[in-house]
């Protein structure tokens, strides 16, 4: 069964609202491609999911498409340096940030996918974290009575992952670091993928390499060279500094329209 | 002229010790550098772990947008991703993980969240990333900031992200180790003077002996000229 389809109808089947995750790590194959049609669509109210983020969750963050970001991590990394709309909208309280750190994302996406409530994690002893935030509980193990943190599932209603290759089925392969897309594609409901080639029925089958992501996993593949684009697709191309330097100068939503519609 | 990227590396670089397993993340280029130096110099057992995965990687060429990115896997002997790193600490098995903040006090606490208020913060920052897990549970983390002013080094702390195992802080005007559980100056780098490190710290300093830290050797200068021919434990002073 054949689930290529055209980006926009893919992006179409995410409701506003959304729990939604994101693949790629940074300016790592972020799913860009992905990230401006949800913006075209004037999506609202979409609670983002990821490790570490950077380029998509501060342009939906513009675009008034957040309510909320649980991730460890927001930044373009040093030489792009801070998320200035998602840093604004935190600040003026437009966008809520739950704040992990990447390993309790991991733990909370590890929970959705062994379909447990919570998990139980190390470290945190000593961080203001878990008062401030109500997906951290203290949990007493049972065998031992020692204490540790847990941290409630996250089981996000889609994800979006960017790869290099799919085939129409929804098999899908990253090539090079996989972060934590692979994990994401387990805990979320349903996967799109995006990618930068589409490979015929029998290729993964004739392939010694196979698939990372298994079709019926998979909603919705779109073909979407490029699709990771300002960020980096390993081995195909690297950040586009001069179309990030010209994001980064937007000032006003009209600016972000005009530069959203140009790469429609 | 000694430059402060080139003395930070080279201080961090030898806190590393051989067979270490050691850790980087995002926005990390000075640690990355240093890992490599620490291997190509006095610590070639130590293990280079990063959040791609790529288990030391062999002469990477390094990129200026990512400290976490492919150029990390392409080389290396192993693929180990964050998740396992972290699961790596979970179990006692990390030894060293650089990690960095916003403000640290005089007890080796970091704020890497917010300036204000958690909720309406005054100032969003980007996250601690993995401190509040790593700091606790690594053998030893070791805190590097470009930053060294009162603000940086505050009496109090607007937000606790972590509190744990810091074992080193180094900025470009001197090491501060922890004593006893309190941050003390352990050397002052040869560009600074103590003078200068009080006069930027927002608490007192106490030092058991005013030592300066050895300059980089020529070995060591060479070492990083041929890690990092593109200046990037520089990005951060640009």
């Amino acid at each position: 069964m054949t689930k290529r389809m055209p980006l926009a109808q893919a992006m179409q089947t995410i409701p506003d609202g959304a729990l939604l995750g994101l693949g790629g790590n940074t300016l790592n194959r972020a799913p860009m491609a992905a990230v401006l049609e949800l913006a075209r669509q004037k999506k609202r109210g979409l609670r983002l999911v990821k490790t570490a983020g950077g380029m998509e969750v501060d342009l939906l963050c513009f675009a008034g498409c957040v309510q909320s970001v649980d991730a460890g991590f927001i930044s373009y990394e040093t030489e792009y340096s801070l998320c200035q709309h998602y840093r604004k909208a935190v600040q003026n309280g437009e966008v809520v940030a739950h704040e992990h750190a990447c390993y309790t994302v991991i733990s909370a996406l590890r929970a959705a996918s062994y379909g447990i409530p919570f998990m139980p994690v190390r470290g945190l002893q000593v961080s203001d974290l878990v008062a401030a935030n109500d997906y951290f509980a203290p949990v007493t193990d049972p065998f031992t009575g020692e204490t540790l943190n847990a941290v409630k599932a996250i089981r996000p209603d889609v994800c979006v992952i960017h790869a290099q290759l799919a085939d129409e089925q929804g098999n899908a392969l990253i090539e090079g670091p996989k972060y934590d897309d692979v994990l994401l594609s387990r805990a979320s409901k349903t996967t799109l993928v995006t990618a930068e080639r589409i490979v015929g029925p029998e290729y993964f089958a004739n392939s010694p390499v196979k698939a990372d992501i298994p079709h019926f996993l998979v909603s919705a593949v779109v073909y979407a060279p490029r699709g990771a684009a300002p960020s980096a697709c390993h081995g195909l191309y690297g950040v586009n500094g001069e179309d990030l330097r010209a994001f980064l100068n937007l000032t006003d939503n009209a600016a972000l329209d005009a530069w959203l519609k140009r790469r429609a | 002229m000694l430059r402060p990227c080139d003395m930070m590396a080279v201080c961090m670089a030898r806190l590393i010790h051989d067979g270490d397993t050691v850790f980087h993340g995002v926005s990390s280029h000075l640690p990355m550098v240093a890992v490599l130096l620490a291997k190509a110099t006095h610590a070639p057992n130590a293990v280079h772990l990063n959040i791609p995965g790529g288990v030391d990687p062999h002469r990477p060429r390094l990129q200026t947008f990512t400290s976490a990115g492919g150029e990390l896997t392409d080389t290396a002997e192993a693929i180990f991703p964050l998740q396992e790193v972290f699961d790596l600490s979970m179990r006692g098995g990390l030894d060293v993980a650089f990690l960095s903040g916003v403000q640290f006090d005089n007890r080796g606490g970091v704020n890497a969240s917010v300036i204000g208020d958690y909720r309406k913060p005054k100032v969003r920052l980007p996250g601690g990333a993995g401190s509040a897990v790593l700091i606790p549970t690594a053998k030893r983390a070791i805190l590097w900031r470009t930053k060294h002013d009162k603000r940086t080094f505050a009496e109090t702390l607007d937000f606790v992200t972590a509190r744990g195992h810091v074992t080193d802080i180094v900025t470009p005007l001197c090491a501060f180790t922890l004593y006893k559980g309190e941050l003390i100056v352990k050397s002052v780098h040869p560009t600074s003077t103590i003078d200068e490190v009080a006069e930027n710290t927002g608490f007192p300093i106490r030092y058991l002996t005013l030592a300066t830290t050895p300059p980089p050797t020529e070995a060591e200068l060479r070492a990083l000229n041929d890690i990092d021919p593109g200046d990037t434990r520089n990005l951060e002073f640009r």
